[in-house]
């Protein structure tokens, strides 16, 4: 068993678990969509990018290619929260949360072709 | 670009994920301990400002407690905060600094530079491979003739030399491997300003990997290789564009000229000379028997050149290698202290020819103490060691890096020259005689200088002149009458005619000129330019054919024929 394997697959698909808990739920409902959710699911993610870095195989470029659209959706997504809630003293609407979890939701397609390609290079490989 | 980027990255892996660990660590702590407003109610503080708060607690700015003052919880893990991502921060911050100061990093740097810069050279460059003895003084001649350089050398320290001397157009360079075809490329090997490529490293080895993997890398490229040995030379010899250099052979091939036949080789000296320089005498070596002390292919192709000079000659085995550190004068086993100095008493001349300075001095003080009158070929294995070498008072020394750095040179600035010579070195008949007169009449005793007179009817100069129509039709002797002054004829010889793909040595001066004829003249210093003005624009040809100056204008063009008819 390789350590590096293990904590490499855990990451990536801890990112895409966390970002599919954050997104479940009616789009435009606040209660089901919860902030902490939201701040973990960027944190994994962040370190699943970080872990992509400097690879220079195909596949690694592949890899690296859908965390960094995951990350750039995730993080436009706190950022319109942050900017709503925080900055305009806006109270959290449906329509803000709809958008915010549009957002996470392209972040989850990202995800979840990385998880993909984590399995396909996995089955590929034969010993 | 991508290299080193790539190293960075891989590099900051870690040191990036503990910051990230860190951060997300005390912004959740933040958000998850209850706070207390000024009202005594509970509130909590968002993602946002915890977030704001641990950017500028962690990097030790410190703002203070916002947006409420904290509750005791909240301190307390705040002192977890601090120490965690102080923590952190330094050892990302050690991490880049590190990887600042990176061998392997500060490499990649180094060599994408290189290549951006190669890739970037707007004009014709010669890249030269090894910057040992030679590389330095071929480099030195060409920057004084205004060539730009690209120079790879294996050695840093070598490399590291280009940089602090005085270059006029200080020459690209890389400490690099040039075996390897990457570094070639990167080197310009395959770049289309890139005029040739000189292999002057260290060992016969090496040369041959460097000019084969530039060859196959750009067969159209002008290949120069060094080599010492018979073996490397055979193996390079079936490539088409790889030029050799064998300095030991040309050495020994000119002593063996200068005893068979010394005509020849006064002229071939006279032609490859610099030029002004005075015109070499002679060397006029004694005849007799010789005693070559040394080892290796230099001492063969000594002997086997006095062998088919029809001289006699005893080779004693002199290797500095496998001296012991007492033994500067242990011979070859079997050979006794009397039988060499019963051989050098009986020669006339001594070829001294190991490759240590030493030793070469050594052994020429011995033989000079049995022989006083004994002529002196010593060879100077260092550049540096020139004062050691003036002391032997040698009559003949051989430099190696001279005689490369002097033929690459002319390989590069006068390839047809080279040809000619060729011609000339394995004439049999009397074309070294005939060539000796002509410069003689035409040119004088200095060392001529040399151009190629390009007779294609694409210049304005030569259009009217080359027309098949034209008679009488235009020949080299055209060429050689002074426009400014026509009785008076231009100081030059013409020595090489390049038709196509056929090449004719001392063409006649009758002789007709198509268009695509190239010329290679030698004559004074200046005749080249005044020959130039041929090229330019038709009247000056034209009038030294007709003795008339034809009418630029078209009005007086028109006179001119109205008059006519």
């Amino acid at each position: 068993m390789n350590l590096e394997k293990v904590i490499f697959g855990f990451f990536v698909i801890f990112a895409c678990t966390l970002n599919f808990g954050f997104f479940i739920g009616e789009i435009d409902n606040v209660k089901v969509h919860d902030a902490g959710h939201l701040f973990a699911a960027v944190v994994v993610n962040l370190i699943a990018l970080v872990m992509k870095f400097g690879d220079r195989t195909h596949i690694g470029a592949t890899h690296l290619a859908t965390s960094m659209v995951a990350m750039l959706q995730l993080l436009a997504a706190s950022c319109f929260w942050a900017w709503q809630v925080n900055i305009n003293d806006l109270a959290m609407t449906g329509e803000t949360m709809s958008t915010v979890v549009s957002l996470s939701g392209g972040a989850l397609v990202a995800n979840l072709i990385s998880v993909i390609l984590l399995i396909s290079e996995t089955l590929r490989q034969t010993r | 670009m991508n290299e080193v980027l790539f190293v960075i990255l891989r590099r900051l892996r870690r040191p990036l994920i503990v910051l990230i660990i860190a951060y997300a660590v005390s912004v959740w702590g933040l958000v998850l301990i209850p706070g207390v407003d000024e009202n005594g109610n509970v509130v909590r503080i968002g993602f946002f400002h915890a977030l704001y708060f641990i950017s500028y607690t962690a990097t030790t700015i410190g703002f203070g407690e916002l947006p409420h003052t904290f509750s005791d919880p909240q301190r307390a893990w705040t002192i977890v905060c601090i120490y965690l991502c102080v923590v952190a921060w330094a050892y990302a911050l050690g991490s880049i600094f590190h990887l600042s100061q990176d061998q392997t990093l500060r490499d990649a740097v180094a060599r994408r530079r290189f290549a951006l810069r190669v890739a970037a050279l707007q004009e014709p460059f010669v890249l030269i491979v090894g910057y040992g003895q030679s590389g330095i003084m071929l480099a030195r001649m060409l920057d004084r003739m205004g060539q730009r350089m690209v120079i790879v050398e294996l050695r840093a320290e070598r490399a590291a030399r280009i940089e602090i001397e005085e270059f006029q157009y200080p020459p690209l360079f890389l400490a690099a491997d040039g075996r390897l075809p990457d570094v070639l490329v990167d080197a310009g090997v395959t770049h289309r300003k890139c005029v040739a490529m000189v292999a002057l490293s260290g060992t016969d080895d090496t040369n041959q990997s460097v000019a084969i993997g530039g060859t196959v890398l750009n067969p159209s490229l002008r290949i120069i290789a060094r080599v010492h040995t018979q073996i490397a030379q055979a193996n390079l010899e079936s490539f088409r564009n790889i030029e050799l250099i064998n300095p030991f052979q040309s050495f020994a091939n000119n002593i063996n000229l200068d005893m068979g036949s010394p005509e020849r080789l006064r002229v071939i000296e006279w032609l490859s000379g610099l030029p002004g320089g005075v015109r070499p005498e002679p060397l006029n070596l004694p005849k007799g028997h010789w005693v070559v002390f040394g080892s290796g292919s230099f001492a063969e192709y000594f002997v086997s050149a006095l062998g088919s000079a029809g001289v006699t000659s005893s080779l004693v085995e002199l290797d500095a290698r496998k001296q012991g550190e007492n033994a500067a004068l242990q011979y070859q086993a079997g050979v006794t202290r009397e039988m060499v100095a019963a051989e050098v008493r009986k020669a006339v001349g001594i070829v001294v020819c190991t490759e240590s300075d030493a030793l070469n001095l050594a052994t020429v003080t011995r033989a000079r103490s049995i022989n006083p009158e004994v002529y002196v070929v010593i060879r100077q294995a260092n550049v540096a060691n020139a004062s050691l070498i003036d002391a032997s008072m040698a009559n003949l020394r051989f430099v190696k890096a001279e005689v490369v750095s002097h033929k690459a040179r002319q390989l590069l600035t006068s390839p047809l020259l080279i040809r000619f010579l060729k011609y000339l070195d394995e004439d049999s008949g009397d074309m070294a005689r005939r060539t000796g007169e002509l410069l003689e009449r035409h040119v004088g005793e200095k060392v001529p200088f040399m151009w190629v007179f390009d007779c294609f009817a694409s210049y304005a100069g030569l259009r009217e002149a080359l027309a098949p129509e034209v008679d009488p039709p235009l020949t080299i002797g055209d060429l050689l009458i002074n426009p400014e002054h026509p009785p008076d004829r231009i100081s030059a010889v013409p020595l090489l005619l390049l038709r196509k793909k056929k090449e004719i040595p001392l063409p006649a001066e009758d002789m007709q000129l198509l268009s695509g004829d190239r010329i290679l003249f030698a004559g004074q210093r200046g005749e080249g330019e005044l020959q130039r003005r041929f090229l330019l624009e038709p009247s000056p040809l034209a009038y030294v054919r007709t003795g008339v100056e034809p009418p630029r204008s078209w009005l007086f063009r028109h006179l001119l024929q109205h008059r006519d008819s």
